[in-house]
């Protein structure tokens, strides 16, 4: 801490000199460039023009006249590289174009003024030993060399910085770099690794060398090594905002071994950064990354499902780990530390409730992590992905004062920079992984009212917050694969996007539609009034206006309200919430976010904020690249660079490599807390002492005529799957058969849902449904339109079926059955039409005998999703039975229980036999809106009559507590079986007091069973532990297990 | 036996063919077989067959409605489209049969076709060419049969 008081000596020191436009931080920089020296800190401040990039853009204080010349001396010249052939510093002369206009090896020459300083900063000089391509020609020692590159048209794309590379011996012709004499013309070429490097930072004019020969043979012959004393500059002007253009290998390519040209050639040079990277690529690769063996996590991902093979259902036992095993796996990937040593916090007495001990300690852990680096601290620690060098150019200050040009190199990314880049610009904040149930949003709570970021934090520099460590990134282009243009620690754009950004901002809190009701009760329940503004942004009628937003301590919203007020294209259209700055950034159940390419996650990512933090009890779900979302929000370092991601964590982990899996756990750690109900505390007892859950699988069996049923439709289905196999063409038809299992699993819960009719959905717009068949008739020829039908036929037969009108269909004279509409706007049953065919792709219509094939045919849309009048012939399957059995058992003991389905239409049905044994029931599903699921969950914590919620399995998934009930029952496995036991861990979480039941229905010797095995086995896949090729097989593996 | 595995939709038809019969018309199934139907089709008045009653028999196959109903006339009928074993020409009863199509459909065809008769497709060469010839004698000869086999029950 001393030495921190030292720096705030050394800054008043330096402010009582400078001028009030530099902010602390431009001067801790300073003294940090200097070694804190204060004379030379303050002539890097007066003279270095990009140290006050905030207020206007940079420019050369002094002589901007030259330098403007220069430029454009430059843009002439400027064609594809520069040759230049000074051969000593201030030489100031230039050297002659080369007229000789030859396509392949075309020469521009730029005029070089080395000395000067502002344009071209002197790198330093090595020795680089050339090749002789000529013989008898002659070279001293000191003779200056020109070096030619090859155009970038000359060939193939050249490939500089790929290493091995599939067109290597290709493009290896068109990297040479030949060198030559005015006397004797081309003498010789410079070794590869040189052209290599040097080849995309000259011809991008980022670079430019001079050479001289040192020593060589008196009478050359070919391939003897020349001595060259090469010297690099580098243009300073790459450094100004407008210039920003990376360093990096202008071949983007997919290629893994991405290696940035300048970080090759500062080495080829023998230049070493007088401050390292902590992490560089390199350390990537080879660097074991030590591990603490007293961590859990040392198992990797293969041998994880190998060794717990899972026999499904083999008797009616129960699975009493079932629910576990998506936990143990995450696990497995994500790490989970030991986190029982971590120090308390007490909440600030804003907070209405006790806090348990172990999310004291949540709340300890974030405040750290939110602080990061004590701030001097921080803004003086060098960012851990760059490393610094002192070029050999020395800065003329105006007192004579010299001193190391410093240049940051970032060693992933490729970017350069003359800003210090520091820690601030990292991520503050983390992911808060604690399992389903204890108590994630009022940890957050907590931690809101300890620091809301509007005047209520005392330790906080907030202003300096919002204005030094934002980032905007740029990721609208993240489609790309490249490191190109990835989020990254673009120093210059921030502060032209930022202007955008007016507002600071408070908390900004993101969550799925289902819990924006809770977030804000929660908020109320448990914050002292008065202690924190909440406002609720979302619907229609939400402000535009940023100060509305920012005024709130808490602004809580959806995240289709933040993907509708992001515009990718166009930031300028972006909604309020960019428009803000915001203290804090929290998305809760931030796994909606891990699809790295959808909308929501692009815009969670590109919101600005100072702190950001993910509640998610799921970090992954499906993959590992589920993570990769949640850090580039985060702006976790390299990794929120898709290339670095892919190269050294995604690929490594799907090939089943371990390191992968070592490194995401080792980025993880700190920033992460996780725990489960079973962590246990510093004497080992558990965290949270819940009451016990009992979860059982309930096998049912079919009745025979369900068993008929179910038998007929597994041959029908069975019959085409095996076609698609024979075809080979599984994989091809995924979307058919998974089709054809969703009806075989819909049999299972009741034979009606086969009935039903999944394939409505498009047609179900009747207007839409005309215009179709009127659109057809227009686009026909003229003699083709006679036999459609007329206008006020096709509207009749749509008003009929709007009107609901039964109608029957002409062959079997009975109520429609899945009635389908021909082109010529006839009705009929689907089956009694194709039945009249002869062949079964096309036929005449029975009416009107146009001929008709089977695609043009239209679901015509009813009003009863059932084809089957289900009231009037109400059968009771054998889930239905045991459903009814437990219900009525549970009556008396006045417990709620929550039934999950997959299907609304099966809790449509449900909805039957519940009325007509007079179970008092709710209904949640995704159809409602908020309010009425509001309603919904009040009414049924408050409503002591009701017993039953039905609730559709997504529906339930997110967020909602439904501790008011203590039974759950799963009435069809879903194929995450995360997804199930995160709506069924709903119940059973803090706040629950009851014992919790929670039964599984599983239909014996049906695909049910089936899907428990191939539901193990998808933890395989989960767990990466599968390559491509044996996912593809896998995937057709599974899909041939379902049909055994 | 039969009738216990009738389709519902030839149950259907009967009911209606009974309940709202078609002007002209009337069928009725067998006893012993719902499939066979005895019909009688009034001649249609302004043709040669006024007054006549015609007995036909129908018959729905087993693949009823896909396929179409066998039809006979049983009296006797001088008609350039019926031969004299009293099969019928008329092309929804062989390749231009619908599903969509009914027992009271086809009756009410053959009831037009007495009205219109089509010698230029014909079934019995011999009334064809004698309708093309001399129509007003053939139509003489198809009221002398009416008058001789149809009159009465």
């Amino acid at each position: 801490m001393g030495k921190n008081k030292v720096t705030d000596e050394l800054l008043s020191t330096v402010r009582s000199i400078v001028d009030s436009g530099y902010s602390d931080m431009d001067i801790i920089r300073a003294l940090h460039m200097t070694n804190n020296d204060v004379t030379a800190a303050i002539n890097i401040i007066f003279d270095t023009p990009s140290f006050k990039l905030k207020e206007r853009p940079p420019a050369f204080r002094k002589n901007p006249q030259i330098l403007s010349s220069e430029v454009g001396n430059l843009k002439q010249n400027g064609v594809q590289k520069s040759n230049c052939t000074l051969g000593t510093e201030g030489n100031g002369s230039s050297c002659p174009s080369n007229s000789g206009d030859d396509v392949v090896e075309e020469v521009a020459v730029a005029r070089c003024e080395s000395s000067a300083g502002s344009q071209w900063w002197f790198v330093g000089s090595g020795e680089v030993s050339g090749l002789s391509t000529c013989k008898g020609r002659r070279l001293r020692p000191g003779d200056e060399v020109d070096f030619t590159f090859p155009t970038k048209s000359s060939s193939t794309s050249p490939s500089p910085g790929k290493v091995f590379g599939r067109g290597r011996q290709a493009a290896a012709c068109s990297e040479i770099v030949r060198f030559s004499t005015k006397d004797s013309g081309e003498i010789g070429r410079i070794p590869k690794e040189w052209a290599r490097c040097l080849l995309p930072l000259v011809r991008d004019k980022k670079v430019r060398i001079e050479g001289h020969c040192k020593s060589a043979p008196d009478v050359l012959s070919i391939m003897d090594t020349i001595l060259l004393s090469i010297s690099v500059y580098i243009n300073s002007s790459m450094f100004l905002k407008q210039n920003k253009t990376s360093l990096k290998a202008a071949n983007n390519s997919t290629d893994e071994t991405v290696v940035h040209p300048l970080p090759t050639l500062f080495r080829l040079l023998g230049l070493s950064p007088f401050k390292k990277a902590e992490f560089t690529p390199s350390d990537l690769y080879t660097r074991k990354r030590p591990l603490d063996p007293k961590d859990s996590f040392g198992l990797c991902a293969p041998e994880l499902r190998a060794n717990k093979p899972k026999i499904p259902g083999q008797n009616g036992d129960e699975v009493e780990n079932e629910e576990s095993i998506s936990d143990a796996d995450l696990e497995n990937i994500v790490g989970i530390g030991d986190s029982s040593e971590l120090e308390e916090m007490d909440p600030p007495g804003t907070l209405q409730c006790e806090l348990r001990p172990y999310q004291k300690q949540a709340l300890h852990w974030m405040i750290q992590l939110e602080k990061g680096h004590c701030m001097d601290e921080g803004a003086m620690t060098l960012h851990p992905c760059w490393e610094a060098y002192h070029l050999a150019d020395k800065y003329a200050g105006p007192f004579a004062y010299r001193r190391d040009r410093v240049i940051y190199l970032n060693a992933f990314s490729g970017d350069a920079t003359t800003e210090f880049p520091s820690t601030l610009q990292m991520a503050r904040g983390g992911i808060l992984a604690d399992a389903m149930g204890l108590g994630k949003t009022i940890m957050t709570i907590s931690l809101l009212l300890t620091h809301s970021g509007h005047g209520l934090s005392v330790s906080y520099p907030t202003s300096q917050s919002s204005s030094e460590d934002i980032e905007v990134p740029d990721i609208s282009d993240h489609s790309s694969d490249l490191p190109k243009k990835v989020p990254k620690f673009s120093g210059f754009d921030k502060l032209l996007k930022q202007k955008n950004t007016v507002e600071d901002g408070g908390c900004l809190i993101i969550c799925p539609m289902t819990l924006l009701g809770q977030w804000k009760a929660e908020i109320e329940t448990h914050a002292k009034p008065g202690s924190l503004s909440v406002y609720v942004h979302y619907g229609q009628s939400r402000p535009k206006d940023a100060k509305i937003l920012a005024q709130s301590d808490v602004v809580i919203t959806t995240y289709g309200v933040l993907a509708s007020e992001y515009s990718a294209e166009n930031p300028k259209e972006n909604g309020g919430l960019y428009s803000v700055s915001w203290f804090r950034v929290v998305l809760d159940e931030a796994h909606t976010i891990k699809s790295s390419k959808s909308q929501i996650s692009i815009a969670a990512a590109a919101l600005v904020a100072g702190r950001r933090w993910c509640l998610t009890g799921t970090p992954i779900q499906n993959n590992l690249e589920d993570v990769y979302s949640l850090l580039r929000f985060l702006r976790v370092e390299p990794w929120g660079n898709w290339a670095w991601w892919n190269k050294l964590i995604q690929k490594p982990f799907e090939e089943g490599d371990e390191r992968g899996l070592k490194l995401v756990q080792s980025i993880l750690k700190p920033i992460m807390l996780r725990r489960t109900k079973f962590s246990t505390d510093r004497e080992g007892r558990p965290i949270l002492v819940l009451p016990p859950a009992d979860i059982q699988v309930i096998y049912c069996e079919l009745t025979e005529a369900e068993k008929d049923f179910y038998e007929a439709l597994f041959k029908r289905s069975k019959v085409k799957f095996d076609q698609f196999v024979e075809q080979g063409r599984v994989l091809h038809n995924y979307a058919s058969i998974l089709e054809l299992l969703l009806r075989l699993r819909q049999c299972c819960d009741h034979p009606f849902l086969v009935m039903s009719r999944g394939d409505t959905q498009d047609f179900s717009d009747l207007d839409k449904l005309a215009r179709r068949f009127l659109k057809g008739k227009q686009n026909s020829v003229e003699g083709e339109a006679k036999d459609l039908p007329s206008r006020a036929y096709v509207q009749e037969v749509v008003e009929e079926i709007r009107k609901g009108e039964q109608g029957e269909c002409p062959i079997c004279l009975e109520a429609f059955e899945d009635a389908v509409l021909t082109p010529c706007a006839h009705r009929l049953c689907r089956e009694c039409l194709l039945a009249s065919w002869r062949n079964s792709s096309s036929g005449l219509c029975p009416v009107c005998r146009k001929t008709i094939s089977k695609q043009d045919l239209i679901t015509a849309p009813t009003e009863s999703r059932f084809q089957v009048d289900v009231e009037k012939n109400w059968v009771e399957s054998s889930k239905v039975v045991i459903l009814l059995r437990e219900l009525e058992s549970l009556r008396s003991s006045g417990t709620k229980s929550i039934v999950f389905s997959q299907w609304t239409a099966f809790l449509d049905l449900l909805q039957i036999p519940l009325s007509r044994s007079n179970i008092p029931f709710l209904r949640l599903d995704g159809t409602l809106n908020q309010q009425q699921r509001e309603k919904v969950l009040k009414q049924f914590s408050e409503d002591s009559d009701i017993q039953v919620l039905l609730m559709s399995l997504k529906a339930g998934g997110v967020g909602i507590n439904l501790t008011a009930a203590s039974n759950a029952f799963v009435l069809d496995p879903w194929w995450n079986p995360a997804v199930e036991e995160q709506a069924v861990m709903r119940i059973h979480r803090i706040g629950q007091t009851k014992r919790v039941m929670i039964k599984r229905f599983i239909v014996k010797g049906t695909v049910e069973e089936r899907m428990e095995a191939v539901q193990a086995r998808k933890q395989r896949l989960i767990s990466g532990a599968l390559t491509d090729q044996e996912v593809r097989t896998a995937r057709i593996e599974e899909l041939k297990m379902l049909f055994t | 036996m039969a009738n216990s595995n009738l389709p519902r939709r030839i149950i259907k038809e009967t009911q209606r063919l009974l309940s709202e019969p078609a002007p002209g018309i009337s069928a009725s199934p067998s006893e012993e077989n719902m499939r066979y139907f005895n019909v009688m089709i009034l001649g249609p008045t302004q043709s040669p067959y006024e007054g006549g009653v015609f007995k036909l028999e129908l018959f729905l196959p087993e693949e009823y409605p896909m396929a179409a109903p066998k039809v006979r006339f049983l009296t006797k009928i001088y008609h350039p489209n019926i031969d004299k074993l009293g099969r019928i020409c008329l092309d929804i009863l062989k390749d231009k049969w619908s599903p969509a199509l009914q027992i009271r459909t086809v009756l009410l065809s053959i009831q037009a076709l007495l009205s219109a008769p089509n010698p230029d497709d014909p079934l019995s060469e011999n009334i064809a060419k004698h309708w093309k010839s001399n129509e007003a004698e053939a139509v003489e000869t198809a009221k002398e049969w009416t008058r001789l086999y149809a009159s009465g029950v």
